[in-house]
């Protein structure tokens, strides 16, 4: 295991170590025997018995936000489970700030869960019967935590996630990623220490799943809690995670900072994920475009113009015509310009041979255009209608990423051929 | 040619005869406090139901039938239904008939619910508990009307005792089926936040099952009602017994009566349990 153990020099607030789960009857004599080192399958052939989680080790530090990847079925919800002994673990510790929770009896364990740790759940887990306000007040009701103590806690983690409006009403009145916000907001409710996020956000669709990334990371930048987060996507792992578990067939096999998942993968598995997570080939203009804080019409005068740039403090804006059409792109030094001539036509003022792109161009042949200007690229339909832009510093960013990966999976592929030969087709 | 092979009998009757009077003799006075207890309940239920004003039932079944039925003319057709009954002449009969149904469901619910539970709880239960439902719903009811008739003795409360045997298997079921279909994930999420297996029960487990146990309630409720007419039989005053005594006599008329008066009783409390059990669910959805 490359790099295990290259973590910050913080405090270490979850440590596992050597735990497994083999789901079945004689699950511990297989653990004892031989047996722990077949494979998945003929374990499964043989015994009966399901192996979900193999003698993973691994250290959380305090404040650290922990990826767990894998693809379903590598067991990583296993594990996550297992940390709260949601599944017992069949053999293995875990030990949360340094104390051994698998040795617990059932009250010091439902106290941790109360006290401890907080959880988030792929299918949310709200209760349909109660309402958002009741769902979020949850821990603290089981807590033993008087009513208008947990109601006045439970609606300001609400409106930290801004659904303020939302508390009366049940969670099935909510969209998904609402649903979620209020997961969340159940789990941060209590405080825990540390917080357990199993694929949060993976039923969500992109766009949204996206928006929820951002707002943990601001989130946790807040309030800096011990994360564990499991997913099943490698960018998802690659954006929020300090470090990052990749897991195969119940184990790990590597653990690392994302730019060491991706520079230095541990094996043929790793890079392939890797090399498949390449999003320049993927991604498109419409996806990345956001929408700019100001627009300029062609019907506002210079002088107005200049004083929209000044209040927002930007150097350039688009410029739109009445019928939505993109005429150009206006600068800030080209308007001054203008002011100072005294012209009065904003067509003046705009940027010669201006680039454009459309929403379904490729991150891939974006790179050119991004590399040869230093404003936003504006984003136009078919019919030269303004939707969108660009930012040359996304556009630049996943290309040096992109750049990376191609370098070394050029590299690999000598090493690669030996490696694949051996390995019998990881059809996973 | 093939007769039953004689060595194979299970002599099942002597064996259970033997079990009774052993019941009998040792267990006498546990039945007769647990006789004399319903017996308790149920007069004071009867006494209560006599002694209300026979308006003032049927302004309160009115009014509540338009509560949870939502219906005003709902309401006033289950108040008629009332009056009907008691221009048959047979108001008194009608409360005597409720009483028994009353003091059964109490008890029928008081044990079946935490039947229920328990036997969500266990697989095991659960296949122990299964076929002994199925029996006492299968089993012809004379056969449990004569032993409950030697344990009680006449009256009332072997007809209460045998109704119970009857009525309590749909809410056990379905206080079951209620708490199994809770879905798992909500389940885990509750014990991830740290729930003791009671507040598990108590907040989410039950809450979500509700509106089946009220589908049990209702159907419970129903079957009590089914049991009165047999229940006469062991001579428990009532409109089983008008009906009964009608027969005997060939007078169609008075039966037909007495049965239509089961039958609108049968109506009103089917009509009010109903919709308080399909209200639950509409709560719980939205």
């Amino acid at each position: 295991m490359k790099n295990g153990n290259l973590s910050q020099n913080g405090e270490v607030c979850i440590e596992v170590s050597g735990l497994w789960k083999v789901f079945g009857s004689d699950a511990k004599e297989i653990i004892n025997s031989e047996k722990r080192t077949a494979s998945k399958e003929s374990l499964l052939e043989e015994t009966g018995c399901v192996l979900a989680v193999r003698d993973v080790s691994f250290q959380v530090n305090r404040g650290e936000l922990f990826v767990i990847m894998g693809l379903s079925g590598s067991g990583k919800s296993t594990l996550i489970r297992c940390i709260l002994r949601l599944i017992e673990p069949t053999a293995g510790k875990v030990l949360i700030d340094g104390e051994d929770i698998c040795g617990y009896k059932s009250k010091r364990l439902i106290e941790l869960r109360r006290h401890t740790t907080g959880m988030i759940f792929q299918y949310f887990g709200l209760f349909p019967h109660r309402s958002v306000l009741d769902n979020v007040a949850y821990g603290l009701k089981v807590r033993g935590v008087a009513r208008e103590e947990r109601y006045a806690r439970a609606r300001e983690v609400i409106a930290k996630v801004g659904l303020k409006e939302w508390e009366s009403y049940p969670p099935s009145a909510l969209s998904g990623g609402m649903q979620q916000r209020v997961g969340i907001a159940r789990a941060l409710a209590t405080d825990p220490e540390i917080l357990l996020m199993d694929e949060p956000f993976s039923g969500l669709d992109p766009l949204i799943r996206r928006q929820m990334q951002d707002e943990l990371l601001n989130i946790q930048a807040e309030v800096q809690k011990t994360i564990l987060f499991v997913t099943h996507d490698l960018d998802e792992a690659l954006k929020l995670g300090n470090r990052i578990a990749i897991m195969r067939d119940g184990g790990i096999i590597q653990i690392g900072t994302p730019e060491e998942v991706i520079t230095t993968p541990s094996d043929a598995y790793v890079r392939e994920f890797v090399q498949d997570a390449s999003p320049a080939k993927v991604l498109t203009a419409g996806n990345i475009m956001e929408q700019p804080n100001i627009l300029l019409y062609e019907w506002q005068g210079p002088k107005a113009a200049l004083h929209i740039l000044g209040t927002t403090g930007l150097d350039n804006a688009f410029l739109v015509a009445r019928t939505g059409k993109l005429l150009g792109l206006v600068t800030l030094k080209r308007l001054v310009e203008l002011v100072q001539k005294g012209g009065s036509s904003l067509g003046e003022a705009l940027e010669p041979d201006p680039l454009t792109c459309t929403p379904d161009m490729l991150l891939e042949d974006l790179f050119p255009l991004a590399a040869s200007t230093e404003y936003p690229i504006p984003v136009v339909d078919d019919e030269g209608k303004f939707v969108g832009e660009v930012y040359t510093s996304t556009v630049l960013g996943s290309m040096i990423r992109e750049k990376t990966e191609e370098a070394e999976a050029e590299a690999a592929k000598v090493e690669a051929g030996e490696v694949a030969a051996e390995e019998t087709k990881t059809d996973v | 040619m093939f007769e039953f092979p004689e060595f194979l009998s299970i002599p099942l009757a002597e064996w259970i005869d033997a079990g009774m009077s052993w019941l009998l003799t040792n267990w006498a006075v546990f039945f007769d406090a647990v006789g004399s207890g319903i017996l308790f309940g149920l007069l004071h239920i009867e006494r209560f139901l006599l002694w209300l004003p026979w308006f003032v039932i049927v302004l309160l079944v009115g009014l509540l039938a338009w509560r949870v039925m939502r219906l005003w003319w709902a309401g006033l057709l289950m108040a008629v239904f009332l009056v009907l009954i008691g221009s048959f002449g047979y108001w008194d009969l009608s409360m005597m008939t409720l009483a028994i149904i009353i003091a059964a469901v109490i008890i029928s619910l008081a044990l079946g619910i935490p039947t229920g539970i328990i036997m969500a709880r266990s697989n095991l239960v659960e296949s122990i508990i299964r076929p002994v439902l199925d029996a006492m719903q299968t089993m012809p009811s004379f056969v449990y009307l004569i032993p409950a008739l030697m344990f009680f003795g006449l009256g009332k409360v072997p007809a209460v005792f045998a109704t119970i045997i009857y009525a309590v298997p749909p809410v056990i079921r379905l206080t079951n089926v209620g708490i199994r279909q809770v879905s798992p994930d909500v389940v885990e999420a509750a014990r991830a936040f740290g729930s003791s297996p009671q507040q598990i029960l108590f907040e989410v487990q039950l809450p979500l099952a509700i509106p089946s146990i009220m589908v049990g309630i209702n159907q419970t409720t129903m079957m009590a009602l089914a049991m009165v007419v047999i229940a006469s039989m062991i001579g428990a005053r009532g409109l089983g017994l008008e009906v009964l005594l009608a027969i005997n006599r060939i007078e169609v008329g008075r039966g037909f009566e007495a049965g239509l008066c089961i039958v609108l009783l049968a109506i009103i409390i089917d009509r009010i349990t109903h919709a308080l059990a399909s209200r639950q669910e509409y709560t719980v959805q939205t």
